[in-house]
């Protein structure tokens, strides 16, 4: 009995660790310097709205919200036109070339993404497009088309193939089949594999590093930037970018929550 | 505790925003018949500085003379060099880049800015800068950039806890010893010291020159071989590491921020560091010991590291020469002596570099005559300590990093450490 | 099933085409590129053959962050790893099915969090004089912890964020899996009075040794995406001791020299090394 007592505190600990420290930035967003750089942590203050003000001001701001909203959006368009066709295709005819290309659609996550970085920024460079918003959909389209296939296979797997088949003997074609039956029963678990591949580009830092310099620059370079300028700059706007960017995501929680649910579910049965 | 900046910044910039907009009307008006200089928005890219946001502030002005705006990137010091010589050499995003004393050779001799003064508009009279500054923005017999902040080194200290503990601001490395070692006090937060350790050409190295140089070394030996590991520098590193015995946390990974952040925070008794700390420390809004502090010049035998930041017109980035028109049409207005006055207003006296400012009455009226008389006393010890050379930042940086590894504990022989430095001098000197 | 059909043509060859292209031209200039001596900075550059590689085991930068790379992927897999499977015991154990829902979203949150964010909310939570984690230290002793300024803490520091991200994140997993397994093993062996750790440690967790194996490399892959949290928190500093492979060739392309195609011996090395070692273990695993 005293262990699960315990078990239980340790789990209330865990989900302290998980959300103090988030809540805690949440609430230096809206601190003034004086209350945050404080010896000892303060907790009730006057919340002051200047620092969101000051970060939803700044054009730098606004425009790579806007590019990081357009490349990753497109990005992931692009990942649902080819990845899931091609994930559909893999589920449905299992054979050694599938398999195959299976595994090397999941070996594009073993490159190291300095390897390609380098590379991609002289031939962005070459060819005119570095630093613009339709190189960094291209860059992360290998990205989101790779995650999205390898996650919307099961999702596949999972229709029932007497439904198909039932579809076939109404005289619904191998396309008829995809678009019609298969796309819409598995659109629940697809929806989380497209919102994962969307974190993922929302999230990446290091490609958008070396491939933007200004005009393409996306979210968390922005925020990095500001998070780095030093004791020069208030540190509640830093914490009140670090916010800005973390909404989107965590918008998606329960998305993604759901996706997991159902892949187990599916594992159980 | 640091007061409440923002709030200030807000508060003072609805003022600034009425004459913005009254001045704004008039050079409109002024304007108009004159030609549009420029076409599209600029792109700048720059370091944070006080100053610079209060010149943000009138951006209006700006499209008052120029018909666009303009939008200000901020890096810190060390990624702002990273990002500016990538974009530079390649890419070309920005219009107008910062830069410094230190990375100018490199710029200018790869031909990756343009010399300023044939887009500068004589009404903005460049001569009225510090001769100093001008000195250090030019290169090859041309003038590079226009300045935003620079100067030497000043000695900043603590009154009140001077003279707790009886005694006098040391003249001589000796008496600083000293000094140290008396009023060094961390269980009750009071440091004795404050230096950068954060890597970096500009930040631990450029703090750690003065040692050098003042002990006599020079980058060369006189046949041309560089002498990087000669026993100056070997006594130089010494003392800086013990230096930093007294410096408070967060200095030792951190730079100019966190030491002159420490000690207007008041954890510092006594600090050399560049020149703008000496109206920063006075400035009640930045500091919180703007009541307390006194000035004074390095002490022997340091030399003060002499140095400009600045802007300077891009190449790549302005491929006509309206660009580069416009571009220095910017230049010209971001340091102007109005913005320079109105940086003075707000008592940011970091980023004033106008012979015309420093004498005017309004400047001896903000900080009487203390500091400016520190100010005059320390150019005599001013010097240019590192090497003007465009591979000095290649260099300076791996020295930067060596020498975090000898701060932070990670490697201890420090003659190991210089001839590992000499080696690599050896090499790019080579080729 | 097996009917003869355009449709996995159609379906497939555009997409691993565009794939292929996509992941291979980079590569491949990443290679030619690692055999000159290409500088950022200018246009020309020479072939030079293996010089860039040869350097490399004289490099004592480069020697430095193989061996932090390789720390770092042992300590997050085994930390994430160990952390993720005690929760998710426990979990198991000592919440109810509902709690356990709150629970999963809950531990969703830090692998959503953008790194840049996680390194930030940590970095100011590990400030050596305003951190809230470093702040009962303060109140006790009265000094201030600089834990990121040690070479001997900094990168525990960056490797505790990163399991934070991940360790909850595959808790849930486990739990899920957990909950997938046959429950007629665990119920016979409670009838035996077992202890419920012995339960797991002898009967859950060693049936559920392939999905654990399996999620360890997915986590060592993961582990590969070290630079932006190494980035915003420390920069490889202080001195060299969190500095990655890939944080240092980042280091030679774009903050120190523009040796671009030095730093892409670097990148190269790390690809190779990594695709070999990943396609052997991958293979062995799901045979």
């Amino acid at each position: 009995m005293i262990a699960r007592v315990i078990g239980k505190a340790t789990l209330v600990f865990c989900a302290a660790c998980v959300l103090m420290p988030l809540l805690w930035t949440l609430m230096n967003a809206f601190k003034v310097n004086a209350d945050l750089l404080t010896p000892v942590p303060k907790f009730v203050f006057e919340p002051t709205f200047d620092n969101i003000a000051y970060v939803l001001s700044r054009r730098s701001v606004f425009g790579a919200l806007y590019n990081s909203l357009i490349i990753c959006l497109s990005a992931v368009g692009i990942g649902l036109v080819l990845g899931l066709p091609a994930a559909y295709a893999i589920a449905r005819y299992p054979n050694r070339i599938t398999r195959e290309i299976q595994f090397f659609v999941l070996s594009l996550r073993f490159l190291p993404p300095v390897a390609i970085a380098i590379p991609f920024m002289v031939i962005w460079l070459n060819l005119g497009f570095y630093d613009t918003r339709l190189s960094m959909i291209v860059t992360y389209s290998l990205i989101t088309t790779s995650i999205a296939i390898w996650l919307s296979i099961p999702g596949f797997q999972s229709v029932p193939k007497e439904v198909e088949e039932a579809a076939r003997v109404d005289g619904y074609g191998p396309y008829a089949v995809f678009f019609r039956v298969a796309l819409p029963v598995a659109m629940k678990a697809l929806m989380g594999a497209l919102a994962f591949s969307f974190v993922l580009v929302w999230n990446e830092f290091m490609l958008a590093l070396m491939l933007t310099a200004s005009n393409a620059k996306t979210l968390p370079l922005v925020a990095s930037e500001m998070s780095q300028q030093g004791l020069n700059v208030p540190w509640g706007i830093l914490n009140a970018a670090v916010v800005l960017l973390s909404i989107p995501p965590l918008l998606l929680l329960g998305l993604l929550g759901n996706f997991l649910n159902r892949a187990f579910a599916q594992k159980r049965r | 505790m640091v007061k409440h900046r923002e709030e200030y910044l807000v508060k003072r910039n609805t003022c600034l925003m009425l004459s913005a907009a009254s001045a704004a009307v008039i050079i409109a008006a002024q304007s108009a018949a004159a030609q549009q200089v420029c076409t599209s928005d600029l792109k700048i890219l720059a370091q944070p500085q006080t100053g610079l946001a209060t010149t943000e502030s009138f951006a209006q002005e700006f499209r008052g003379l120029s018909g666009v705006g303009f939008q200000v990137d901020y890096l810190n010091e060390n990624d702002r060099r990273a990002r500016s010589q990538a974009d530079a050499s390649i890419i070309g995003s920005y219009n107008v880049y910062y830069v410094d004393e230190a990375n100018l050779a490199q710029f200018a001799s790869s031909g990756w800015i343009t010399p300023l003064l044939d887009h500068y508009p004589a009404e903005y009279d460049f001569d009225d800068f510090d001769p100093g500054r001008r000195a250090t923005a030019t290169y090859d017999g041309q003038v590079w950039f226009a300045p935003i902040t620079g100067g030497g080194d000043l000695m900043v200290y603590r009154t009140d806890i001077f003279s707790a503990a009886g005694v006098e601001p040391p003249k001589t490395l000796e008496e600083l010893f000293a000094v140290v070692e008396a009023i060094h006090d961390p269980s009750n937060g009071i440091y004795g010291f404050a230096l950068r350790g954060q890597r970096g050409s500009g930040a631990n190295v450029w703090r750690w020159m003065p040692y050098f140089r003042g002990f006599g070394g020079e980058w060369f030996n006189v046949d041309g071989t560089p002498a990087f590991n000669s026993d100056a520098a070997v006594r130089a590193t010494e003392t800086y590491l013990r230096l930093f015995e007294y410096s408070p946390p967060g200095t030792r990974t951190g730079s100019w921020d966190e030491s002159t952040g420490a000690f207007n925070s008041g954890q510092v008794a006594l600090i050399v560091e560049s020149a703008p700390l000496g109206g920063m420390s006075l400035n009640a809004d930045a500091s919180n010991v703007s009541d307390k502090v006194a000035f004074g010049i390095p002490p022997e035998p340091l030399t003060g590291g002499g140095y400009a930041h600045g802007f300077a017109i891009g190449t790549r980035g302005n491929a006509s020469a309206a660009d580069r028109d416009c571009a220095g049409l910017w230049i010209a207005w971001a340091t102007s002596k109005e913005n320079e006055l109105r940086r003075l207003a707000a008592g940011q006296s970091g980023e004033l570099n106008r012979t015309s400012v420093f004498n005017s009455p309004e400047f001896s009226e903000a900080f009487g005559e203390a500091l400016p008389a520190a100010l005059e006393a320390t150019s005599a010890v001013t010097k240019v300590n590192f090497w003007q050379n465009e591979k000095w930042p290649d260099l300076g940086n791996r020295w930067g990093i060596i020498l975090e590894e000898l701060i932070t504990g990670q490697r201890t022989d420090i003659q190991d450490a210089l001839d590992e430095l000499e080696a690599y001098a050896i090499q790019i000197t080579a080729n | 099933m097996n009917r003869q059909s355009s449709l996995p043509f159609v379906f497939l060859v555009p997409t691993i085409a565009l794939l292929a292209i996509l992941a291979l031209t980079p590569t491949l200039y990443a290679l030619s590129m690692s055999f000159t001596d290409r500088s950022l900075f200018s246009p020309d550059f020479n072939y030079i053959g293996f010089e860039n590689y040869l350097q490399l085991w004289s490099d004592r930068r480069f020697l430095n962050s193989a061996v932090v790379s390789v720390k770092w992927e042992v300590i997050t897999v085994t930390g994430t790893m160990i952390l993720a499977v005690g929760l998710g015991v426990l979990m198991f154990e000592c919440a109810s099915p509902r709690a356990r829902n709150i629970y999963c979203l809950i531990f969703l949150i830090p692998v959503l969090l953008p790194r840049v964010c996680a390194a930030f909310v940590w970095k100011f939570a590990f400030h050596p004089l305003y951190g809230i984690v470093t702040y009962p230290y303060r109140a006790i002793t009265g000094k201030p912890l600089d834990l990121l300024a040690d070479p001997t803490s900094a990168l525990m520091v960056v490797a505790f964020v990163d399991i934070w991200q991940w360790g909850f994140f595959f808790a849930v997993i486990i739990v899920k899996l957990l909950e997938s397994l046959p429950p007629q093993p665990i119920e016979a062996s409670r009838l035996d009075y077992a202890r419920p750790w012995q339960i797991h440690f002898y009967i859950t967790i060693p049936m559920l040794r392939a999905p654990l194996i399996s999620l360890a490399l997915v986590k060592a892959i993961e582990s590969l995406r070290s630079f932006d949290l190494i980035y915003v928190m420390t920069r490889g500093g202080p001195g060299i001791s969190t500095e990655t492979l890939d944080m240092y060739a980042f280091s030679q392309g774009f903050i120190e020299s523009g040796k671009i195609g030095y730093a892409s011996s670097i990148a190269v090395f790390m690809l190779i090394l990594t695709i070999v070692a990943f396609t052997i273990i991958w293979k062995k695993v799901n045979k």
